[in-house]
């Protein structure tokens, strides 16, 4: 019988399990992201340079290609080592965090312009499952250009150079991989944050762009004006950077050290989520 | 068979300040299909004990239980078994009314296909159905309404809590969103609770009403027993000197009030049919200008409650002492 002959029923089935409903939402939300013209122009823009890196990948492991080209210069340059895969890891974390300043804000803003947090919480739904939710989103919207390009380009130079490079080589696995992991767990959990505490999308998505650029500038200032160097250690790039650096077991920069800037960068996250938390409420108590 | 909601000295403090009193109460304990009214004055603590139910707000002391499970010990069984419509306007402004139901219930725990099909259903039973392809944000307050209505009870709740659900309602809608709450509970035996300021609305869909002022629960009634009680109040209105009615009604055991200008409001024991006055008048010389059956509505009960209104003649210790002072809600 058609549904509006029908009438209204009550609901008697079964219910699904509770993470199923914490995933509606992602789902939900992926499907609106993607219907998104400036999302779609990010990701493509954001598959240039791993389609370049890849295309490096493949000179590098066609010796033949330029043999006639140059010497040991060539060589060392034309290496996949621990270099490439930062310079690498820098970009896609550029385009990362551009990412999450356009899909961020409009996860929990609308919610919260809208009120609609107390639909979702007189729900089967915890605080801490609503922001689980959305990090997810995000989350996997940022391996698109993170995580999920640094595996094919490991899996193309595995398929080039044989096992045999992994295996004397599985640190800049390590390194790639959970750098990545690291850099989009930061930044969805700043994006998030600054949606819950901006309404404005638009603005909620400058403002992840500027506690980037803003921390970036406070820590030069720090170092200048206290002729230290441990400013940089409140510089998410830089703090970020040293730790894939230590991961990969590159050379260290000068000023602190990953562990440090690893403490700091923590410290942050954690900062930000207990913002989140306070922020996301079902009904404001006015004191 | 547990009551739909139980609360034992439950005390709620926001900030500083204590909003609710240990209040207690025992609601719906009669059985499934109940609605109970939640009425009280501005700021008398009404959205807080919805809030407290839901797991918004956490009690400072006592309990409180919905169809039997602790509120917060086991917030999440509660709320799979309860919808809840706000007052405010709630929803996800560029959604479609159906992507939107749809949401709300497969995070209540209904299947994908179970979910859409049932966010069609709900929105052809509010009235949104040709307008279900719409986004919510260019629906009017009215369709704003009933959308939130709709994503209350498209999981089949047990309980469903509306928080004054005929807001910003023009005649017509309000009294398809009455039709539509007294349907929940007498065809689909759905419990409300109906938070209101609006008496009539209470009146006309509640079974039982608890009046809360100043944090506290000032009065709880069983609706359907107080209307059969107030068959026997009469307002008379007369003209001539009647001074000597009231000692003339006492004589006829019934016990009467003058609120000035001939006017008496009077009840009238249970044996004394009504043609009596007529004759306790005229064996005073009186011209009765006015002799109504007054039912004793909701309003009087609440203004009484929240001490606006002093208690009605007829009830202990207030024969002759009554003075009625109209107060504004």
């Amino acid at each position: 019988m058609a549904v509006y002959k029908r009438g209204y029923q009550r609901y008697e089935g079964g219910r699904t399990s509770h993470w199923n409903r914490i995933l509606v939402m992602p789902r939900f939300s992926w499907q609106r992201l993607m219907g998104m013209k400036v999302t779609i122009v990010v990701l493509a823009v954001s598959m240039v340079w791993p389609l370049m890196c890849a295309a490096f990948i493949y000179v590098a492991n066609h010796a033949e290609l330029w043999q006639g080209l140059g010497g040991g210069g060539l060589s060392n340059f034309l290496s996949i080592d621990g270099r490439f895969f930062e310079v690498f890891m820098n970009a896609q974390a550029v385009f990362a965090t551009i990412l999450a300043a356009i899909a961020g804000p409009g996860l929990i803003a609308p919610d919260l312009a809208n009120n609609a947090l107390p639909l979702y919480f007189s729900r089967p739904l915890t605080r801490s499952d609503y922001i689980l939710s959305r990090l997810i989103v995000l989350l996997g919207m940022l391996s698109l250009v993170t995580l999920a390009p640094a595996l094919l380009l490991f899996v193309m130079q595995v398929g080039l150079a044989g096992w045999d490079w992994l295996a004397g080589h599985w640190i800049y696995a390590w390194g790639v991989f959970g750098g990545f992991a690291l850099w989009i767990a930061l930044v969805s959990v700043v994006a998030m944050a600054c949606s819950a505490y901006v309404k404005w999308r638009v603005i909620a998505g400058a403002l992840v762009l500027g506690f980037f650029t803003v921390l970036s500038g406070a820590a030069s200032m720090i170092n200048a004006v206290f002729r230290v160097d441990w400013g940089r250690a409140i510089n998410p790039a830089m703090a970020m950077n040293q730790i894939w650096r230590t991961m990969m077991a590159m050379e260290p920069l000068d000023g602190p050290t990953a562990v440090e800037c690893a403490v700091v960068m923590c410290s942050m996250g954690v900062v930000l989520l207990l913002a989140l938390s306070r922020k996301l409420r079902p009904v404001e108590v006015v004191k | 068979m547990a009551a739909v909601i139980e609360i034992d000295q439950l005390s709620v403090t926001l900030g500083r300040r204590e909003v609710l009193h240990s209040i207690s109460c025992r609601l719906g304990a009669s059985g499934e299909g109940k609605a109970i009214g939640l009425l009280g004055p501005n700021g008398a603590g009404k959205s807080t004990l919805i809030q407290t139910l839901l797991g918004f707000h956490q009690p400072s002391s006592g309990r409180a239980s919905i169809l039997g499970l602790d509120c917060h010990k086991q917030s999440r069984e509660v709320k799979e078994r309860i919808g809840y419509m706000p007052e405010t306007d709630s929803f996800i402004a560029n959604m479609t009314a159906v992507a939107f139901l749809r949401l709300m219930g497969e995070i209540s725990g209904l299947p994908v296909e179970a979910a859409l099909e049932k966010a069609h259903e709900v929105l052809f039973h509010v009235g949104l159905g040709e307008a279900r392809y719409r986004a919510i944000g260019t629906y009017s307050l009215g369709m704003k309404q009933m959308a939130k209505l709709a994503q209350a009870i498209i999981h089949g709740p047990e309980l469903v809590i509306l928080d004054e659900p005929t807001n910003g309602l023009d005649p017509a809608a309000r009294k398809r969103m009455l039709k539509l709450i007294r349907e929940m509970k007498e065809d689909h035996k759905m419990n409300v609770i109906l938070c209101s300021h609006l008496l009539r609305d209470v009146e006309e869909t509640c079974d039982e009403v608890v009046i809360l002022n100043e944090g506290l629960v000032v009065h709880q009634c069983d609706l359907e027993a107080e209307r059969r009680m107030n068959r026997r109040f009469v307002e008379l209105e007369v003209q001539g000197d009647d001074t000597r009615l009231g000692p003339a009604l006492a004589g006829l055991g019934a016990s009467g009030v003058c609120e000035g200008l001939g006017r008496w409001r009077i009840v009238l024991p249970a044996e004394i049919e009504i043609g009596a006055l007529w004759q306790v008048a005229a064996g005073q010389r009186l011209l009765v200008r006015k002799l109504t059956h007054r039912r004793d509505t909701l309003e009087e009960i609440f203004l009484k409650a929240v001490g606006h209104l002093r208690a009605t003649p007829g009830e202990a210790g207030t024969v002759g002492a009554e003075v009625a002072t109209h107060g504004g809600v």
